[in-house]
């Protein structure tokens, strides 16, 4: 599911929400996001409530149902960028009811047909997730799942036997939007999931900066950087915003494979 | 009493929350489950319910109106005489006692009319806590009476802004504060909705109505009441006033939903009738949610902001899918019909969210015979929708009297104090 990468190597993983800041601004911003060396984004599907999200992608989240972004417009927008940019990994984000209300099992079929590769559902708990593994392990469609530093040992170990692809690695308690602190604390955090899990770590929550990206080089594998990167979009716009994206990819030591 | 599948009722219910909330809910639904069928500590919640809160609330007959109605003997379980004035306070003193043994030391809440959000500032005043309140914005409109007292309290009141400002979107702010903050914080629920273990949590407190009713009817009445109403915003008041009676099948359990304007999108809140809610899975939880065909959920009207609500408890849903509970609906005219009649027939002021359940209550009665007793329970009291009520009935001597009130007020305008509220 993770593209190719050398050993040393921190991917970037970086957000479209569909519909925001308009359903034609998506294909072009996620160009630009592919040329600044973004390797994974993410394309998450407006809701209503979106009660993991802070105000940066909650109000992203409501912009885009107004503009009409929905499930369908999602697979329509990854059937283009997977096919497009092959070398990229698109993922589907989002709460539960929208795909429930679609079908799960349809859902799974259609994104999969649509060249997504992974699947974030924030609120949907392993326990729910299990009984869909053998569809989606014959699709070949990863279910991310998360993992937060609370998150106790006997459950560690059900969602790593449940996750496929990578591990999302919620870097602190809170939702999305803030600041993060790589310490000690972390590095224990991050030595405990080794112990459960072999796949992938990527981690998102608070991931902002240069700095946070060169903090992170070598201690995982992947990045998220998509509160920031919406909160830039709004105020910058798409090619701004992808050009900053293009800095933190640099420090992520990840523009050689792009040029 | 009430009790989950493992968090499900029938195919409601659930626990969909995002993973960072999954240990809070584990540990309060540990202790929950460790406590519940303790006899000592529900001697503990009763007498603090008494000691604080005057409790049991009376069955007060109504003679005059049942009269006036002409059919079945009318009663109130008068859950406006609570402090705070409304039954919301029941699930809160309750909720008090596990966050003390929880010790956590800030408590944060939603609220629609205030009601439970007054209750909660009460709470957290009483026991030396942090307090923070977060409202919709436009319910923060409709009852700055209980806003006013929640600040005067010690707490926070924190005006949501995004979409709809009511009810719903106070929910998400508050899940959004508990995610980062359950370590030192406990989320009071208002309602038996949410993620497990609150439906459950919240129904077994406000079941002290129901027990202390059936008490009450078997002496005063001398049997079972042959209706038991309540209105229904999330469903705490009704299954607490029903919770007694839902293996009792001879009782009828009638929920009164709010009808609002009309049965237009975004014009009621009516949940629990063919045609109007549709299972999803929203706000940690699995029921009827008035939605969209792309799951994304509608918005609600009601007059009364605490019956505004896009869910409904997963409780009452499978109750209602069951057949076992009977659904029904007020408009915002019928409730203030039904406002006015209580008031001029018995001299007891409602609540606009209580006047749903009279409503519906006075309409079952007069299919009844007088040998007949229907059970409104009467969630709370009317206080607090002094400015609603006076809009809806104008009089000339109060906007008078307000304007005389607003020049007696010292001016904040050109400081913008509480410029937030309005945002
Ligand atoms: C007086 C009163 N009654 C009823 C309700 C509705 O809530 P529930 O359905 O949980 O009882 C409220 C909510 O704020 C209320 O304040």
């Amino acid at each position: 599911m993770l593209p190719e990468k050398k050993p040393q190597e921190l991917l970037v993983m970086s957000h479209a929400v569909v519909g925001y800041p308009s359903l034609e601004a998506n294909l072009p911003a996620i160009d630009g996001l592919v040329a600044a060396g973004v390797k994974m984004i993410e394309l998450q599907i407006p809701f209503s409530d979106p009660v993991a999200d802070g105000p940066t992608l909650a109000h992203a989240c409501h912009v885009a149902l107004k503009n009409g972004g929905g499930v369908k417009q999602a697979l329509a927008l990854a059937e283009q960028v997977s096919r497009r940019h092959p070398q990229v990994s698109f993922l589907l984000m989002s709460y539960l009811n929208p795909l429930y209300r679609y079908g799960l099992d349809r859902l799974f079929i259609d994104a999969a047909e649509a060249g997504v590769k992974g699947l974030i559902i924030p609120d949907l708990p392993v326990e729910a997730l299990e009984p869909h593994l053998p569809l989606l392990d014959k699709l070949n469609l990863a279910p991310i799942m998360m993992v937060t530093p609370v998150t106790p040992p006997e459950r560690l170990q059900r969602i790593s036997a449940a996750a496929r692809g990578m591990v999302y690695v919620v870097a602190r308690t809170g939702v999305t939007g803030s600041q993060t602190r790589w310490d000690a604390e972390f590095d224990n955090y991050i030595a405990r999931l080794k112990r459960y899990t072999d796949l992938p770590l990527a981690v998102g929550f608070g991931v902002r900066s240069a700095e946070d990206l060169r903090q992170l080089r070598g201690r995982v594998e992947v990045a998220a950087v998509c509160s920031r990167y919406i909160e830039w979009q709004g105020k910058l716009g798409s090619d701004a915003a992808a050009e900053r994206m293009a800095e933190l990819c640099e420090a992520a030591g990840g523009m050689e494979a792009t040029a | 009493m009430i009790r989950s599948n493992n968090g499900m009722f029938g195919s409601f219910g659930g626990r969909y929350t995002p993973e960072i909330l999954t240990p809070a809910l584990m540990e309060l639904e540990r202790l929950f489950f460790s406590l519940r069928d303790d006899p000592d500590f529900w001697r503990e919640y009763q007498t603090l319910a008494q000691q604080f809160s005057g409790r049991p609330t009376p069955l007060t007959p109504c003679e005059r109106l049942s009269k006036a109605i002409g059919g079945a003997q009318i009663w109130l379980k008068r859950e406006d005489l609570n402090h705070s004035g409304a039954h919301k306070v029941n699930n809160v003193l309750g909720q008090g006692l596990l966050v003390r043994r929880m010790g956590k030391r800030r408590v944060i809440a939603e609220t629609g009319a205030g009601q439970h959000g007054l209750a909660t500032a009460i709470m957290a005043a009483r026991l030396g806590l942090e307090c923070r309140i977060y409202m919709g914005a436009d319910d923060i409109e409709r009852q700055y009476g209980n806003v006013f007292w929640m600040r005067r309290l010690g707490a926070e009141v924190i005006p949501v802004a995004t979409g709809a400002r009511t009810l719903k979107e106070a929910m998400d702010e508050a899940l959004r504060d508990w995610a980062a903050s359950f370590e030192d914080t406990h989320y009071v629920l208002g309602t038996a909705c949410g993620p497990a273990p609150f439906p459950e949590l919240v129904a077994y407190f406000q079941s002290i109505i129901g027990r202390e009713l059936q008490q009450q009817a078997l002496s005063q009445i001398g049997r079972n009441p042959d209706s038991v109403v309540a209105c229904v915003g999330g469903g705490s008041n009704a299954l607490g006033a029903f919770a007694p009676y839902i293996d009792q099948g001879d009782v009828e359990l009638i929920g009164v939903e709010a009808g609002g304007r009309s049965r237009e999108e975004g014009q009621h809140s009516i949940r629990l009738q063919e045609g109007t809610g549709e299972d999803g899975i929203a706000q940690g939880f699995k029921t009827l949610f008035l939605q969209d065909s792309d799951g994304q959920l509608g918005h609600t009207h009601s007059v009364a902001a605490g019956l505004d609500y896009v869910g409904v408890s997963p409780i009452l849903a499978d109750l209602a899918q069951r057949g076992r509970l009977t659904p029904d609906s007020a408009t915002d005219e019928e409730a203030l019909t039904a406002f006015e009649t209580l008031l001029r027939h018995e001299g007891i002021i409602p609540a606009l969210e209580s006047s749903h359940a009279l409503a519906g209550g006075f309409r079952r009665a007069a299919q009844m015979s007088p040998s007949e007793h229907v059970v409104i329970n009467l969630s709370g009291r009317g206080d607090k929708d002094i400015f609603n009520v006076a809009r809806a009935f104008p009089h000339p001597d109060w906007s008078a009297f307000l304007q005389r009130e607003l020049a007696r007020q010292p001016d904040f305008t050109t400081q913008g104090e509480n410029a937030a509220d309005v945002a």
